[in-house]
């Protein structure tokens, strides 16, 4: 051990000893909150005295909903301190600003206005704590004539022309599983607050972001957009087919399918093995796409004889893009992510024994926490009494009065 | 004086990435601010600058002009280097020594089959930071597999999430949705690092597989299979308790609208949106539970009033009374979204060969900052001289020496003009 790990032990987190405030609510923020917390962050979610409305989300264990059990809500907040605080009262919100002031990093999602119309905006709480670093998630941005129109999943994907380009191309368009305008915008928030705070810590300056969902996923609109800018090209969905070698397929007990790229051809050619394959009619990049359909036709059949795990091995043996509909059975099951540590394991007193993803990246600097989310309130003592000194009386007071 | 739109400036970054994931996340890494030299091989470019062949990319010299590559690659430097010669890891050598990050995006063994293990990179640079990007990792028996965005969605349960649900099929983003999810991630991956050596004075090695990162973005579903033991169903465009919510035919070609109510007061709305028709009245419409169930007869009567409407028209009644409803914008009309105009979004981007189009600028927008993009996408080897020259004084000679052993170059070999090019059926 070298001397500089002596003299700060805690250094294998990046984020150690770095104070979070969590104003956010749902998905978005708390994705990003949940990776500063897993990094070492002490993250203090601030509820509203009902609780994050993520609770309220299931799954749940037997499908019984428990506040304190629900499987979005464990898997987003673990390793955060929950403190309850009414922000429409006084008291509240100079809890909050006492807050503030000895944080590094503002993550907050209420509609935009809320904030600063309450004192709490960037302005606010950067007056005396320039170095803040404060994010604002919204569904449309702080800005323009859709700021403050009410979203949903389902719109979002509709807004940012991703629901567009997904689906059947005789059919409806179609919304991805989960949450995904939500989750990727909290991906993005987690990478603005990382690059932020790395700028407010090598010049002690803090920054304030408004990220837009909206805009997040829009930009990964592959270059589809820029083909539509570029060449005035529009783009239909094409459900689960470029061409041939980019698509799902049926196989024998499952879902699989190919993402090859010209350069992968050959490999493709052997793995398959049909003898047709080395035809100049599908050998070649050109005639290739001039010939889909056939090639296509050959390949349902092919694929329809291939098993999930085989397909995997043999695009393993011969480098070629394959893989399968992969279940959450396969994934927790799976050796390979199990063997790379991906999964936070808990045994929780409430909700049973859980296995989900508990960390990002594997790094030879740094390690993951991995520990639960807290419960409603579980650390008001703590942090209001232990960190602000307000007496225990004033505890009462304020729950009295219905601010915490 | 310190931009704080741009708080990476004065991070210097040797990007080897190909294609899409590793090249959105550096330039993640160039928007914020970072000096990213984007290094190809004369013979081993980055294969998305010939991915699209003529007619589609436009002008003379066609590998610097695709859309594709400056979606990905604005804001860079290029340098043309070739890494599998010893005289160009030579000069990559002295270029380390000045660099704070490497990334890239190969196959799992291709760095250490070229001599790059990270044991060099940190003999050439101690506290270098790397970021590998291979599709399932870089350890595991798995990790060998190959994978472009669709196969890492596949692999990572996101697929199996979405489908209509009438059929079984699961369905696929129709984006590479995997490639810009891995590629914001190794953009936290390098800051996150960067924050680390900054506290310790030391550098890591990051090896970040991209179907892991996709799996964070499906908490609930791992959570559903450990509680009880269920797989998703597909949803489609409906939901578990939402009534209406489900995208609408509209007046057009193959146009439609997204419309979610969530409660009372947005289906009072959106009642007041149609014009008060007598069937909202009926008491199976009277509550969110009642919708929900009577679900698929008020699809029929909502879907009945927006298509003899076109989809603004609709986005416009129900904007107006707060219900949560977008058109689903096509690409041809994304790019000119009111709303995403008036913030500025899209920026223009100006190519010689080219002229002038538009591509989304800031992902995230820092108070105070100026435009994004500050450059188009680096002509191939664009930079050679003010990197080998300038940054790594290497002398006139000693440029035009490596130019003669093919070790630099200023176009991919091999690659012809627009031209000299038969007509080929494009892939796009």
């Amino acid at each position: 051990m070298s001397e500089h790990d002596q003299d700060q032990p805690d250094i294998s987190r990046p984020f150690e000893g770095v104070r979070v405030l969590e104003l956010a609510e749902g998905i978005s923020g708390p994705y990003a909150g949940r990776w500063l917390a897993a990094l070492g962050a002490d993250v203090v979610k601030i509820e509203r005295t009902t609780g994050d409305p993520s609770r309220a989300f299931g799954p749940w264990p037997d499908d019984l909903p428990d506040d304190e059990t629900s499987g979005l809500f464990l898997y987003l907040n673990g390793d955060k301190r929950s403190v309850t605080l009414n922000l429409e009262t006084s008291d509240g919100r100079e809890i909050l600003r006492e807050l503030a002031a000895s944080a590094e990093i503002v993550i907050e999602s209420f509609e935009p206005g809320y904030l600063p119309a309450h004192g709490l905006g960037y302005d606010d709480l950067s007056a005396d704590n320039a170095a803040l670093v404060m994010i604002s998630i919204s569904p449309f941005g702080q800005t323009g004539p859709n700021a403050n129109l009410p979203a949903t999943e389902l719109t979002l994907y509709a807004a940012s022309g991703q629901m567009w380009l997904t689906g059947h191309p005789a059919r409806s368009p179609l919304k991805n599983g989960g949450s995904q305008p939500s989750y990727q915008a909290g991906l993005n928030a987690f990478a603005a607050i990382t690059s932020a705070y790395y700028g407010a810590v090598m010049h002690e300056q803090g920054s304030y972001i408004d990220l837009s969902m909206q805009e997040t996923y829009a930009a990964m609109a592959e270059a589809f957009h820029n083909r539509a800018s570029q060449l005035g090209i529009e783009t239909q969905r094409g459900g689960n087919f470029l061409h041939a070698l980019w698509g799902v397929y049926e196989l024998s007990d499952g879902y699989g399918g190919i993402c090859a790229l010209p350069r992968n051809y050959p490999g493709f050619a052997r793995a398959v093995d049909l003898p047709e394959l080395q035809e100049e009619r599908f050998s070649d990049p050109g005639q290739r796409l001039v010939n889909n359909d056939e090639l296509m036709a050959m390949l349902f059949g092919w694929f329809s004889g291939q098993t999930r795990q085989g397909l995997l091995d043999l695009g393993i043996e011969h480098r070629v893009p394959f893989g399968f509909v992969a279940s959450f059975e396969d994934l927790s099951n799976s050796d390979h992510l199990q063997g790379r540590d991906f999964f936070a394991r808990h045994d929780d007193e409430r909700a049973g024994s859980l296995t989900y993803p508990g960390r990002l990246w594997l790094s030879s600097g740094h390690d993951w926490k991995m520990g639960r989310a807290p419960l409603l309130g579980e650390h008001n003592m703590d942090v209001i009494h232990g960190e602000l000194g307000y007496e225990r009386e004033d505890l009462v007071r304020l729950r009295e009065l219905d601010a915490i | 004086m310190f931009d704080p739109g741009r708080p990476l400036t004065g991070v210097r970054v040797a990007d080897l990435t190909m294609i899409w994931a590793g090249p959105y996340a550096a330039k993640i890494l160039a928007d914020q601010g970072a000096e990213v030299i984007k290094i190809e091989s004369p013979r081993a470019w980055d294969n998305i600058r010939t991915l699209i062949p003529p007619p589609v990319a436009l002008g003379e010299h066609w590998w610097n002009t695709n859309f594709y590559l400056h979606e990905y690659s604005r804001n860079k430097k290029s340098l043309s280097l070739d890494l599998a010669s010893d005289d160009g890891k030579a000069v990559f050598a002295r270029l380390l020594t000045q660099c704070d990050v490497v990334i890239e995006n190969y196959r799992t063994d291709v760095m250490d089959n070229l001599g790059l293990s990270y044991d060099w990179l940190r003999e050439q640079r101690e506290d270098i930071i790397v970021v590998g990007m291979a599709g399932f990792g870089k350890t595991g028996p798995e990790k060998d597999a190959v994978g472009y965005g669709p196969i890492i969605e596949m692999m990572s349960g996101m697929t199996s999430t979405s489908g209509y649900g009438d059929d079984g099929v699961p369905y696929k983003s129709g984006i590479s949705y995997g490639d810009p999810i891995a590629g914001i991630c190794a953009a936290a991956a390098v800051a996150t690092a960067l924050i680390q050596r900054k506290r310790t004075g030391k550098g890591q090695y990051i090896d970040l597989a991209q179907r892991e990162v996709m799996s964070t973005l499906l908490g609930e579903f791992y959570m559903d299979w450990s509680m009880n033991r269920r797989l998703p169903e597909h949803m489609g465009t409906g939901h578990d308790w939402m009534a209406p919510h489900n995208v609408y035919p509209c007046a057009g070609d193959d146009d439609w609208i997204a419309i979610c109510v969530r409660t009372d007061a947005e289906w009072e709305g959106l009642r007041r949106a149609m014009g008060a028709p007598d069937w909202a009245e009926r008491t199976e419409f009277s509550d969110q539970i009642l919708r929900w169930e009577h679900r698929a007869e008020l699809d029929e009567l909502v879907g009945a009033w927006t298509s003899s409407m076109s989809k603004t028209d609709v986005f416009a009644a129900l904007h107006a009374e707060r219900v949560p409803s977008s058109p689903v914008w096509k690409m041809l009309e994304v790019i000119r979204e009111p709303h995403l105009s008036a913030r500025g979004f899209y920026e223009p981007l100006r190519h010689p060969e080219v002229g002038i189009w538009s591509v989304h600028g800031w992902l995230w927008r820092t108070d105070g900052a100026g435009p994004c993009i500050l450059a188009p996408a680096p002509d191939f080897g664009q930079h050679n001289a003010e990197i080998l020259g300038g940054l790594l004084g290497l002398s006139e000679d000693e440029q035009s020496a490596l130019e003669q052993a093919g070790i630099i170059a200023a176009r991919p070999e091999g690659v012809p003009l627009a031209s000299e090019m038969p007509a080929t059926p494009s892939l796009l």
